[in-house]
C-alpha cells in the first residue's frame, strides 16, 4: 500500500514537473540545458568509393571547432566533430545515421548529408530535431518544408545551367556531356540540357557512364566522333583519369577542353588526372564551375588561414578553400553555434528558431564573419549579422540560399584560382 | 560501321584482360573445386606489386611478369596453408567461399595500409595507336592482346603436350584415380595454383595498365565480369573461359558503343543469363563440370 502511495506521489510530482516545463517553454522563460561537450555530426561517406567526401567535409568542421573551442566554446561547451559514415549508399546510411543519432551524446548539429544519401538521411536528422547544413544539391530539396534543413549552396540543376553559361562564354558552343551515373552528377543534367539551347549552344552527345570501368574506349570513340568543342563532365577521380587516358590514346594525344564541377577541386582528382594525362591539361584546359564567393573578405581569409594552420587540413587547403559546399558547412557550424548563444541553449529544437536571426540583415547590427567575433558581440549585448565565407546568406522559405557562380582553374600544385564569375540571376532565368 | 568495328576491337582488348584472369580462375576451380573470391584481391596485389616495380624504373611488361610470379607464390601459400587444410577437415564448400571472401577483404585492407586509399597510376600511356581498316587499338591494348595470346597458347601447350599438363588434367578429372596412378596430386595442385596465380598477377597488372588509374578495389570490381566469363565458358574449362572472356568483353563494349554506356555491364550479364538458360553447362561445360560445381 505504501509502495502504491509512493508511486502515486511520484507520478503526481512528475506530471507537475512536466506541466511546469511545458508552461516554461510556451512562455520562453525555461530552456533545457546540456552538460559536456557538443557533438557536430559530419554525415558523409568515410568508406567506399566516395570516401574522399568524408575527409573534405571533416576539414571545415575541424577548423570551425578549433576556432570555437579557442574562443571558449559555445557557452562553455567544447565542440567536437563526430564522423558518421553514410558510406555513400542509402542502404548503409539509414542504420548508421540512426545509430549515431541514438548513441551520440549532445548530437546538436550536423553537416554533410550529401547528394548520394540525402534522400534518406535528411528526413532522419530532421525528425531528430537536429539542425543541419546540408551539402546535397538535389533539386528535390529546392522546395521543402523541413524545419531543421539549411542549404548554403545552389541545387545541382542550377549548377548544370552554370556549366552551360560558362562553356558558351568560353566559346564552346557544341558540347558533349559525359556524366557518371550517380545521383550527384546526374542532378546537373536537367539544368544543363535546359540552358544550353537557350544560350544558342548545341549538345552533340549526352552519355551516362558507369564508374570505375576497366576501359572507356567505346565511350571515348563516341565522343571523338561527335567532334565537340568541349566536354561537360562529371566523374570521380578514377573514372575521369581512365576516360581521359583512353580519349587521349584514341585521339592522337589530343584532349578536349573540359568544364566540370568545383567538387573536383580535390587532391585525389588532381593527382589521378595528373598521373594519367599530365598536369598541363589540368592547368590549361579544365574549368571548374561552382558557387561563387568573394575570396578577399576577412571571413574567407580567416577560413583559409585556419585550414592552413591545422595540420590535418593544411595539405588540402589550397583547393578546398575554393569549394562552396565545405565553406557552407563551415559557415553553417558558426551560424548554428551563434544561434545557440542567442537561444541560450544548445538544444536543437530551441536554437533552430534563431538560425535565421543570425544571418538576417538588421539595422545597427554588428556584421561578423567568424564565431569568436559573433560570440563577443553577443556577449556585449549587440545584435549581429553573420556574413561568412559564402557571403550574406539569404534563405528562402525552404531554407535554401544560393547565389552567384564562379569558375576556377587548377594551379600546377593542385591549388585553385578563381578566374570568372557567372551571374546567378542569369542561371536562374535559364532554369525557368 | 566504323563504330561497330572499333567496338569489336575494344571488346577484344577488354576480353584479353578478362581472359587472363578468367582462365586462371577456371584452372584453379577445375583443379580444386574451390570458388576462390580472394582471386580479385590477389589481382589487386598484382597491380600494386607492378606499381612498386614501375616506380623503381622497371618496364610495365617486366613488372607484369614479376608481379605474376609474386602473386603465384602468394597463391600457392594461400591454397596450401589456408584452403587445403579447410578442405581436409571437411569444411563445407559454402564456408570455404566465405573464408575466401573474408581473406579477400583482409588482403584489400592490408594493401590500403601499405599503399593508401587514393588512386594510383602507372603513368601516362603512349598515344600511339594501331589501325587496321576501322579496327583501332592503342599500343597498350595491342601489347596486352599479344601477351594474352602467348600465355593462352603456352597454357594450351602445357596442358596438352607435357607430362605435368596431363597430370593436371588427370587430377582435375579424378583426384583419387590420379593418386592411384602414382601422380603426386598435392604437388600438381601447387603447380596449378602457381599457374593460376601467375595469370592472376599478370591480369592485375594488365588491368591496371588498361584502367590507367586504379585503387585497392580494382580486382574486386573486375571479379564479377571475370567470373561471368568463366561461368559462361563452363567453369573449370580454360578454353571456355577464353571464349567467355571474349564474349563478355565484346558484349560490354558493343553495349557502350550502341546503347547507354551506364548499362554496359548489364548487357554482358543479360547475355550470361540467357546463355546459361539455353546451355546450363556453359559454352564448353561438361556434365562433369556441372557436377563438380554443385558438390
Amino acid at each position: 500500500m505504501r509502495i502504491l502511495r509512493n508511486r502515486l506521489a511520484s507520478t503526481v510530482a512528475l506530471g507537475t514537473a512536466l506541466l511546469l516545463v511545458a508552461c516554461g517553454t510556451s512562455t520562453g522563460t525555461t530552456v533545457p540545458t546540456q552538460t559536456g561537450p557538443l557533438s557536430i555530426g559530419v554525415i558523409a561517406p568515410f568508406t567506399g568509393p566516395a570516401a574522399e567526401f568524408g575527409t573534405l567535409l571533416t576539414a571545415p568542421c575541424l577548423v570551425a571547432t578549433d576556432m570555437i573551442n579557442a574562443a571558449g566554446g559555445i557557452m562553455g561547451h567544447q565542440a567536437n566533430c563526430v564522423s558518421v559514415d553514410d558510406t555513400g549508399d542509402q542502404a548503409d546510411a539509414v542504420p548508421n545515421v540512426t545509430r549515431a543519432i541514438a548513441t551520440t551524446s549532445n548530437f546538436d548539429m550536423a553537416i554533410g548529408l550529401e547528394s548520394n544519401t540525402a534522400a534518406t538521411t535528411v528526413p532522419l536528422v530532421n525528425d531528430a530535431k537536429i539542425p543541419f547544413f546540408t551539402t546535397n544539391g538535389l533539386s528535390s530539396f529546392n522546395t521543402n518544408s523541413l524545419a531543421y534543413y539549411y542549404r548554403m549552396t545552389p541545387g545541382d540543376d542550377a549548377n548544370g545551367a552554370a556549366f552551360a553559361v560558362w562553356a558558351v562564354k568560353q566559346g564552346y558552343k557544341n558540347v558533349a556531356i559525359v556524366f557518371q551515373n550517380n545521383i550527384g552528377s546526374e542532378g546537373n543534367l536537367p539544368g544543363l540540357t535546359a540552358a544550353m539551347p537557350k544560350l544558342g549552344g548545341t549538345i552533340s552527345l549526352n552519355l551516362t557512364i558507369p564508374a570505375d570501368a576497366a576501359s572507356y574506349s567505346a565511350e571515348a570513340a563516341r565522343v571523338i566522333a561527335a567532334k565537340p568543342d568541349a566536354l561537360i563532365w562529371s566523374g570521380d577521380p578514377q573514372t575521369t583519369a581512365t576516360f581521359l587516358a583512353n580519349y587521349k590514346s584514341l585521339n592522337n594525344g589530343v584532349l578536349p577542353a573540359m568544364v566540370t564541377a568545383t567538387d573536383s577541386l580535390t587532391p585525389d582528382f588532381f593527382s589521378a588526372v595528373k598521373k594519367s594525362v599530365g598536369v598541363q591539361y589540368l592547368t590549361d584546359q579544365m574549368w571548374l564551375v561552382g558557387s561563387y564567393f568573394d575570396q578577399t573578405t576577412p571571413a574567407f581569409n580567416t577560413y583559409k588561414a585556419a585550414l592552413l594552420a591545422n595540420s590535418k587540413t593544411h595539405d588540402i587547403a589550397g583547393g578546398l578553400s575554393n569549394v562552396g559546399p565545405p565553406a557552407g558547412a563551415y559557415d553553417g557550424i558558426n551560424i548554428m553555434a551563434l544561434a545557440m548563444i542567442i537561444a541560450g541553449t544548445t538544444v536543437g529544437s530551441y536554437y533552430n528558431q534563431h538560425i535565421l536571426d543570425v544571418v538576417a540583415p538588421k539595422a545597427g547590427a554588428t556584421v561578423v564573419g567568424n564565431f569568436a567575433d559573433g560570440a563577443a558581440a553577443l556577449k556585449a549585448g549587440k545584435t549581429i549579422q553573420y556574413v561568412g565565407v559564402l557571403g550574406a546568406a539569404k534563405f528562402d522559405k525552404s531554407h535554401n540560399s544560393g547565389g552567384q557562380f564562379a569558375a576556377d582553374k587548377f594551379g600546377a600544385d593542385g591549388s585553385a584560382t578563381q578566374v570568372g564569375v557567372i551571374d546567378g540571376a542569369q542561371v536562374l532565368q535559364l532554369l525557368g | 560501321m566504323q563504330l561497330l568495328i572499333e567496338a569489336i576491337g575494344f571488346g577484344i582488348a577488354a576480353g584479353a584482360v578478362i581472359a587472363l584472369g578468367a582462365v586462371g580462375f577456371s584452372v584453379q576451380f577445375g583443379m580444386s573445386n574451390i570458388l576462390n573470391i580472394t582471386y580479385g584481391s590477389l589481382m589487386t596485389l598484382g597491380a600494386y606489386v607492378g606499381l612498386f616495380l614501375i616506380d623503381r624504373g622497371i618496364s610495365p611488361w617486366a613488372a607484369l611478369a614479376i608481379a605474376g610470379v609474386v602473386v603465384a607464390v602468394f597463391s600457392v601459400g594461400f591454397h596450401r596453408w589456408l584452403l587445403a587444410p579447410l578442405v581436409r577437415r571437411g569444411t563445407r564448400a559454402f564456408a570455404i567461399v566465405i573464408v575466401t571472401v573474408s581473406a579477400g577483404v583482409v588482403l584489400q585492407y592490408v594493401i590500403v595500409i601499405f599503399a593508401g586509399p587514393e588512386a594510383k597510376s602507372y603513368g601516362e600511356q603512349s598515344a600511339q595507336t594501331f589501325h587496321l581498316g576501322y579496327l583501332l587499338m592503342t599500343a597498350s591494348q595491342v601489347t596486352i592482346v599479344l601477351i594474352t595470346t602467348v600465355l593462352m597458347l603456352a597454357l594450351h601447350l602445357l596442358l596438352t603436350r607435357t607430362t605435368i599438363g596431363r597430370a593436371m588434367r588427370a587430377t582435375a578429372s579424378n583426384r583419387i584415380l590420379a593418386q592411384s596412378c602414382g601422380i603426386n596430386t598435392d604437388r600438381i595442385s601447387d603447380i596449378a595454383w602457381f599457374l593460376s596465380g601467375t595469370l592472376c598477377g599478370a591480369a592485375g597488372v594488365a588491368l591496371a595498365i588498361t584502367t590507367v588509374s586504379f585503387d585497392f578495389s580494382l580486382g574486386a570490381v573486375f571479379l564479377i565480369p571475370m567470373i561471368a566469363a568463366a561461368v559462361l565458358g563452363g567453369i573449370g574449362q580454360p578454353y571456355g573461359a577464353m571464349l567467355g572472356a571474349l564474349v563478355v568483353g565484346t558484349a560490354s563494349e558493343l553495349a557502350a558503343a550502341y546503347s547507354n554506356p551506364a548499362y554496359r555491364e548489364v548487357v554482358a550479364f543479360a547475355i550470361l543469363i540467357i546463355m546459361l538458360l539455353v546451355r546450363p553447362r556453359g559454352l564448353f561445360g561438361t556434365a562433369w563440370a556441372t557436377r563438380r560445381l554443385m558438390t
